[in-house]
């Protein structure tokens, strides 16, 4: 079995007085993707934006290659190699493509050069729109630089929020070959509601329904599971 | 030579077209045309026209540092150039001699005040949301205002404080003539602004370049997203204030040494800081440039508007109703800005930009 990345034990998060997650646990493991899956308000994205220090959580431990950052503030989590992209992809909107990205890149070293030549390679629409203001962009290539803008630096890990919320299928079946790509030098930690692409790039799963972790395993066995899928997910089953 | 990346070579030819540019020549030719003005329209007037426009165009500028460029909204902004304009006065007007070493310290002590000033002020307000960081500014730079009027023993209250300039700054100083010109110390004065109006421009410009810059534009569009890439957002918005309020703090200087004195009315007035902001907004908000256009705007708007009756009556002697209006040159301003916002939603140069890039394609690399 791989190591563990990425731990939180029984996370707890408050949004004003609002319970949203009732200790949390899940993991990430070494060379895999995990997903995070569930229905609207289950705490999904409340799990990674609290992972990230974007929310605090008031009970419990996140652990991240040995270390406790559940009281360390965004940046040093960032800095640590955590990237993130937001379910709205956060994206500059005023700044063009390529500050986009030099404002991603934490280094600008050699290694961070070439790592943006891989990116563009990987997303090839950023380099016809480098100049262009960002805002400008479609959704799936707001998705693309959000997530470019998140591997620029040496990213140990990756959270990525629903990135194909309101995507067209083809560009969806991009973006499952670049978080395939992705997955071979990251450990990458993916909620997502739409399950063809959660069964397409993801190892282990994680369901989260009223803010707990109800069910968890290989992503195998709950392809095959359709109790599961229609109990948790609302896919119903096929006849 | 290493061979070059396509985001390397695209950069190299970037760099290489922004001297032969359109945009580039235009710039050159405003320049030139602030170099010009005291041969091509010799008198005062026109003078010191040239001269607030370009010292209000950098105030400006500075202050688009912190709302168009760190989404900073700072009503103190005007309290730094005041700190600059009273600190020259004092130190050669009151409490020195007009020399150049006190001409100096001034500057120096101003800046020192400035910083210590602006950075209480970061740490103060930033922990806060924008509209109090607003609130707390007023207040702050009110407060101010009621210091420099109440403390007149020490800042000559509203009368302020008269002081004549050092050496070749000396009104009386006079050079003799070039080409037709009497080269006196105000001109002096007038060409020694324009050397450090320029120098603080081109820095903003770098400033606003380089990668901090870009951290600073990231945080006005989006500051948790800045934060969770990995920048101390509150480091680069309180390096971002102190920044902008020490490039206003030198114009305070600038302008006093011009004018020759210091009062709360010139120098710190909360109208001046609605004039700034008016600028902004008719300039463009994030263009740096927009403060040129701002400013030139509205001292137009101040120095001939006002002449408007007169010249309505040399016109139409019998139209009394033209007359009346005319009289109402404030009337006439409102209705300007309304329009110049109307149609430049963006500011003068953020919608000629936006209308530019429209117009060019998308290179790719």
């Amino acid at each position: 079995m791989s190591e563990t990345i990425l731990k939180t034990e029984a996370i707890h998060t408050f949004i004003g007085q609002h319970h949203i997650l009732q200790g949390v646990s899940f993991e990430a493991r070494a060379d895999a993707v995990t997903v995070l899956i569930g229905r609207n308000g289950a705490g999904k994205s409340s799990t990674l934006k609290t992972v990230m220090g974007l929310l605090p959580a008031s009970e419990g431990k996140i652990i991240f290659k040995g270390k406790e950052i559940q009281s360390r503030k965004p940046y040093d989590i960032a800095r640590l190699g955590i990237g993130f992209v937001p379910e709205n992809m956060g994206i500059f909107a005023d700044l063009t493509v390529e500050e986009n990205m030099q404002v991603a890149m934490l280094r600008e070293d050699a290694a961070t050069a070439e790592r943006l030549e891989s990116v563009l390679e990987m997303f090839t629409a950023l380099r016809d729109f480098w100049r262009a203001k960002a805002g400008i962009l479609s959704g799936g290539q707001k998705q693309m630089l959000a997530i470019a803008r998140a591997i620029i630096n040496d990213t140990a890990l990756l959270l990525i929020d629903e990135p194909t919320k309101g995507l067209a299928p083809i560009i969806i079946n991009a973006l499952i070959d670049a978080i395939n790509q992705i997955k071979q030098h990251s450990v990458v930690v993916l909620v997502e509601q739409n399950f063809y692409m959660a069964s397409s790039v993801g190892d282990y799963f994680f369901i989260l329904d009223d803010g707990k972790v109800v069910h968890s395993g290989a992503m195998a066995e709950l392809v095959q599971d359709e109790e599961m899928q229609s109990k948790y997910l609302g896919i119903s089953k096929s006849v | 030579m290493a061979e070059q990346t396509p985001v390397q070579i695209f950069r190299r030819q970037e760099r290489q077209k922004q001297y032969r540019s359109g945009t580039f020549f235009l710039k050159l030719a405003v320049l030139l045309l602030f170099i010009l003005v005291p041969f091509l329209f010799p008198s005062f007037k026109s003078l010191d026209l040239a001269l607030k426009i370009m010292i209000f165009a950098v105030l400006v500028a500075s202050f688009d540092i912190l709302l168009g460029y760190t989404g900073i909204l700072s009503f103190g902004h005007v309290m730094f150039f005041g700190i600059g304009a009273y600190s020259v006065a004092l130190l050669i007007g009151k409490y020195g001699n007009p020399t150049y070493i006190n001409l100096v310290i001034g500057f120096i002590v101003a800046l020192g005040i400035t910083s210590a000033l602006a950075l209480i002020v970061s740490f103060l307000s930033l922990r806060v949301k924008a509209i109090f960081f607003a609130m707390v500014t007023l207040a702050i730079a009110e407060f101010a205002i009621i210091l420099a009027t109440k403390l007149s023993g020490f800042t000559g209250g509203e009368d302020g404080i008269i002081m004549s300039m050092p050496g070749i700054f000396k009104v009386s100083f006079n050079m003799g003539k070039f080409l037709g010109v009497e080269i006196t110390g105000r001109l002096i004065t007038y060409y020694f602004i324009l050397v450090v109006c320029l120098g603080l421009f081109l820095l903003m410009i770098r400033f606003i370049n380089s990668p901090l810059g870009r951290v600073m534009q990231a945080i006005r569009d989006n500051e948790p997203r800045a934060e969770a890439i990995g920048y101390k957002t509150f480091i680069v918005k309180s390096i971002s204030i102190c920044f902008g309020c020490l490039v206003s703090t030198i114009l305070g200087g600038l302008y006093a040494m011009w004018v020759g004195y210091a009062n709360p009315e010139s120098v710190l007035g909360i109208p001046i800081m609605l004039d700034v902001l008016l600028m902004e907004i008719v300039g463009g908000m994030g263009t740096l440039y927009g403060g040129l256009a701002g400013a030139a705007f509205l001292e137009f708007a101040h120095s001939f508007l006002p002449d408007l009756q007169n010249f309505a009556k040399s016109l139409f002697p019998g139209a009394h109703f033209l007359h009346a209006a005319m009289e109402r040159w404030l009337l006439i301003f409102g209705i300007l800005f309304i329009m110049v916002v109307f149609f430049f939603p963006k500011g003068i140069i953020g919608s000629v930009q936006d209308f530019m890039a429209r117009r060019k394609t998308a290179p790719s690399i």
